[in-house]
């Protein structure tokens, strides 16, 4: 995964047939027309979105699969509240249209999701047929998951060249491989990395340029600390889903692991504890106070409202951050790599693919193949990433459409930071088995250097107390 | 008097559909609790089953530092929490009953706080901590004081939680005791009037040991709720910041819910269950509930 | 009036109302927040004084979901509240009155039955339910919600029994009524206040309850916390919704609990029968 790649995904040839659709005029025509009063929303979803997924339906039957062989059944679809659904819930009309399959969504807080799914795939439940996987170390674990490269080699269910796995990032379908037996037990379908965004309003009101190392960063944070605003905004809260993904990426820059190779508790090294400590140091000196309690929700929302000059979190909030219904920093958003560590040419930012998962208990998994099929397929992602979703597809990264709900510079810096993420650094934490318990004390690592507590001391307690875990 | 008599029967009858359900719900997951308690069963290692260890998962937790400052954490939490209500929830149901002209309305609008659903309370209450946006600071900075950081300070998380708790739950034990006021009778009340004794004095002397029962009830039902306090722990601070806010049931929940450690987290349960046992039994002598005075059949 | 006493009413007033706005402070926040835009709401400096939307309430007055899930917390925490008050109230009456030995061994007993850490009891209670084939029933977490409140009925209620004046039940069974006759006919009524109390915050409890309700349910009996709690997720709060959906719900209870407030402090009266 040491793709440098800078310069714009160059579409195949065989792919034309979609910009066409997507192309600029096409919203033009349909934006004359809404003005006229003629045509205005279907369904929520702007109108040339409906109209082309009615085109793209016969780009389906282009797929050399019967699509309406599990025709009639019904499959539940679980997860937490999350973009992803509301992306593609719109188009799942045309995906019934097209199997005769119905999709139940079952949506839920992450709280709420993540203890329902141990306790009803710990017990045995049929459903939900596809979940959202988070933890894939505790679902292999646990076997929860169906292996899934028996059904994407298999004709009857999988048209391979049209399905175009070319087209899909390679850390995307890296991500779900389990690295123990090499077996593919998930489907990647969102892309996000850790991202750097800044004001430039504030920036260029204090005459500072965007900072390109960890030092220029705290330098930066440190100065554009007022009354009024924040320096920078980070998660902080010590939980093994808040503060641990942002600031493993610091680690991971500063050239350290936390999980390494051999499966080794690893963030206690030098470079580690370095890393650790400047994140702390970051935080008190350049953030709000209280900076110890925020989780994402926190850092999206203090961005947003214009009350910090910096952000450095997942690149989705970019959808937000465009949006001027929500948010008051949609025209001065400016996004950047992020920074890299003292000694290093640059960053290794932390990333991110949601996953979705068959149930190895489902009692349809035809059908809930098909779905995933059809979710993270070419015609499908363009659409939901024509709503602003990150899908995993170059294509659908490219299109204009998505551009223009993301952002093109946003877009950018995004996928410069994935492809510079080192997706197995992250891999061997997160996908731990025993992820919960690493990550944990991590979290705690790195709350408590925000505190202001000697560093050295905690990391050495917490990467201790993570052996004792793992052992 | 042979065991089988119009009193016995009655008793029988009356107790035992109340038996049979809390025994049927109950002693499967207490008896499956009991048993995952000895095995280091855990989810993620589903190929080793139940293996037995003996009593291996309580003497780890018992040698933790990690148990000892949960449990020192969690009975902060109850002490205080449950203190300040007491005092505060009695307080308005004593106004209250001196000013029944208003009572009813205020009795309605004091209970809301158990009534609204708890996750949005808590969200509401978790966007008024945030230190720059929150409605709370606002009014901090706005009087001329520093704002604070409620939910990242160590101990000023614990004790934004302890608030959050007394908010939902004073309430109840207003409830409680409100109901206790009006049942008492009136004459002490007016030989002490007439003997010139003070509002103050009694309410010391009079009113408070003839609601001691009511009390006492209020008191163990919050000390039993507050012990196994969940929600707002986990949805305001996580745990955090650092592990100052992590009770007992938070570490529960941890390890089985998302270590997925079954046997180690039931261990835990069943310590909580026992220390809460211990707890309730000598508090429910001390205040003599079991009260012989009363005449039996 | 003594200046004293005036001085008293009016601290009387005071922590009244101060008392008040402490606990509305917090729904009045999410009032606001649910008339509020997306841009409004965690506004800094906080937004006090703006021009209500009513846009939230349509939203989710036209989501299916929050009538359904609305129905079926009113369904099961009435169920909840007749049931744990019918097994209840015999049981509480049965401790309160008569001496027999393991009395006060049962009576903890079903206190003990509320001390248990919910973690314990999420798997066995979905397997054994799941084998059952009760899950995502209204009947299903009715009884789950029956054996979380069994121990406060009994518990408040034999503390009225206890303190009914012996007299008026001896009379009776002088005059030759059976014990089951004195407790319908009698006892029942002179508590009556006392059960529409209990059975006020047994219903609360069973509305408000989550954990339960999470794992039992899926989508047909899914309760009031659980469907609200969708609107908060990973990189996604729903502020409007969540907030309007909130108000939505407590309006119902406000008005309930206006009207039933009277009984339920008379209720609570143990034993000051007239």
């Amino acid at each position: 995964m040491k793709k440098k790649n800078n310069n714009k995904f160059m579409l195949p040839p065989n792919r034309q047939p979609f910009r066409k659709l997507t192309r600029r005029d096409f919203v033009q025509a349909s934006a004359i027309l809404a003005g006229a009063g003629v045509l205005s929303t279907f369904n929520g979803l702007p109108v040339f979105a409906k109209a082309n997924m009615d085109e793209l339906m016969p780009m389906f039957a282009k797929a050399n699969i019967d699509w309406k062989q599990a025709s009639g059944t019904e499959i539940v679809v679980g997860g937490l509240q999350h973009p992803w659904f509301e992306k593609h819930s719109p188009f799942l009309d045309s995906f019934t249209e097209l199997t005769g399959i119905t999709v139940k969504h079952e949506i839920q807080s992450d709280t709420e999701y993540v203890t329902e799914i141990p306790v009803k795939l710990g017990g045995g439940s049929t459903t939900p047929d596809v979940y959202m996987v988070w933890a894939l170390g505790q679902s292999v674990a646990a076997g929860w998951l169906e292996p899934l490269d028996g059904y994407y080699n298999d004709p009857n269910l999988t048209d391979l060249s049209w399905y175009d796995l070319g087209d899909v990032f390679n850390s995307a379908k890296a991500f779900p491989v389990w690295a123990a037996d090499n077996v593919t037990y998930g489907m990647s379908v969102t892309a996000e990395a850790e991202t750097l965004f800044t004001n430039k309003t504030m920036f260029d009101k204090a005459g500072l340029a965007i900072p390109k190392t960890m030092n220029e960063l705290y330098d930066a944070a440190v100065a554009l600390n007022t009354g009024d605003q924040a320096g920078i905004v980070l998660r902080g809260k010590a939980a093994g889903d808040a503060v641990t993904w942002p600031g493993g990426g610091f680690i991971f820059s500063y050239g350290g692991a936390i999980v390494d190779a051999n499966g080794e508790i690893a963030f206690d090294s030098q470079e580690a504890m370095e890393a650790i400590d400047m994140y702390g140091k970051i935080c008190r000196d350049g953030g709000p106070i209280g900076i110890g309690s925020y989780h994402w929700f926190e850092c999206l929302t203090e961005f947003m409202e214009g009350r910090s000059a910096m952000g450095l979190d997942s690149s989705n909030f970019a959808t937000d951050f465009a949006n001027p219904e929500k948010s008051k920093v949609a025209d001065t958003t400016v996004y950047g790599a992020m920074p890299s560590a003292p000694g290093q040419t640059s960053a290794k930012p932390n990333m991110w693919h949601w996953m979705i998962g068959m149930n190895a208990n489902s009692a349809q998994k035809k059908a809930a193949w098909l779905f995933m099929q059809w979710v993270t397929s070419p015609p499908t992602s363009l659409m939901t990433s024509s709503l602003g979703l990150a899908t995993t597809r170059k294509s659908a990264w490219s299109s204009g459409d998505f551009t223009d709900a993301f952002g093109s510079q946003a877009a950018e810096a995004s996928l410069s930071n994935l492809s510079n993420a080192d997706g197995d650094l992250f891999k061997y934490a997160w996908f731990h088995p025993e992820a919960g318990a690493i990550l944990d004390q991590v979290a705690i690592a790195l709350n408590s250097s925000i505190n202001g507590e000697n560093v050295e001391k905690v990391v050495k307690k917490a990467a201790d107390k993570a052996r004792k875990a793992i052992s | 008097m042979k065991f089988v008599n119009k009193k016995n029967i009655f008793i029988i009858l009356m107790l035992l559909p109340s038996t049979f359900l809390l025994l049927g719900l109950t002693i499967f997951p207490f008896v499956v609790g009991l048993i995952l308690g000895f095995t280091d069963f855990s989810l993620i290692r589903p190929q080793n089953g139940m293996r037995g260890v003996g009593f291996e998962n309580y003497i780890e937790i018992f040698t933790t530092e990690e148990f000892w400052i949960s449990f020192k954490t969690t009975l902060i939490f109850t002490f205080f929490a449950v203190t300040i209500q007491l005092i505060l929830g009695t307080l308005m149901a004593v106004l209250l009953h001196h000013n029944s002209k208003t009572a009813p309305i205020m009795r309605a609008l004091y209970l809301l706080p158990l009534a609204v659903t708890p996750v949005a309370a808590t969200f509401s209450f978790r966007m008024m901590f945030n230190p720059s946006l929150g409605v709370f600071n606002f009014f901090l900075e706005s009087s001329g004081f520093a704002p604070l950081a409620w939910l990242s300070k160590p101990d000023l998380a614990l004790i934004s939680l302890i608030i959050v708790d007394i908010w939902q739950w004073t309430p109840f034990i207003m409830l409680i005791v409100a109901g206790g006021l009006a049942s008492l009778p009136n004459e002490p009340f007016e030989s002490a009037k007439v003997d010139g004794a003070g509002d103050i004095q009694i309410f010391f002397h009079h009113t408070l040991p003839l609601l001691k029962p009511y009390l006492a009830l209020a008191v163990i039902f919050r000390i039993i709720d507050a012990f196994k306090t969940f929600d707002i722990i986990y949805v305001l601070t996580g745990g955090g910041p650092g592990i100052s806010t992590r009770t007992l049931n938070l570490m529960a929940y941890r390890y089985g819910m998302e270590y997925l450690e079954l046997g180690y987290a039931a261990s835990f349960a069943i310590i909580m269950l026992l220390i809460i046992i211990l707890f309730s039994q000598i508090f429910l002598r001390k205040t003599n509930i079991y009260s012989t005075k009363v005449a039996r059949l | 009036m003594s200046v004293n006493y005036l001085i008293k009413k009016i601290m009387s007033y005071f922590f009244i109302l101060l008392f008040a706005v402490w606990c509305l402070f917090p729904i009045y926040w999410l009032l606001s927040t649910s008339l509020k835009t997306n841009l409004q709401t965690n506004s800094k400096p906080p937004v006090f004084i703006f021009k209500p939307i009513l846009d939230n309430y349509k939203l989710i007055i036209q989501d299916f979901d929050i009538w359904h899930i609305f129905f079926n917390s009113l369904i099961i925490a009435s169920g909840t509240t007749f049931f744990s008050l019918f097994f209840g109230v015999p049981a509480a009456y049965a401790l309160a009155k008569f001496k027999f030995k393991g009395n006060t061994d049962f009576s903890f007993w079903i206190l003990t039955t509320r001390m248990a850490p919910p973690i314990a009891m999420l798997i066995p209670f979905y397997v054994m339910y799941n084998k059952l084939g009760i899950l995502d029933t209204h009947i299903g977490l009715i009884l789950a919600h029956i054996s979380l409140n069994l121990s406060l009925v009994v518990w408040i209620m034999r503390g009225f029994f206890e303190d009914l004046p012996k007299d008026i039940e001896e009379s009776s069974y002088i005059d030759g009524a059976s014990y089951f006759s004195t407790f319908y006919r009698i006892s029942l009524p002179i508590s009556r206040n006392g059960i529409v109390a209990v059975g006020i915050l047994c219903f609360l409890f069973s509305w408000n309850e989550f954990l339960m309700a999470l794992i039992l349910t899926d989508d047909s009996a899914k309760t009031v916390p659980v469907g609200i709690s969708k609107f908060v997720g990973f990189q996604l709060i729903k502020w409007a919704e969540l907030a309007a959906s909130a108000i939505f719900m407590i309006m119902p209870i406000f008005i309930f609990l206006v009207f039933f407030q009277k009984q339920l402090i008379k209720g609570l009266t143990m034993g000051a029968i007239k």
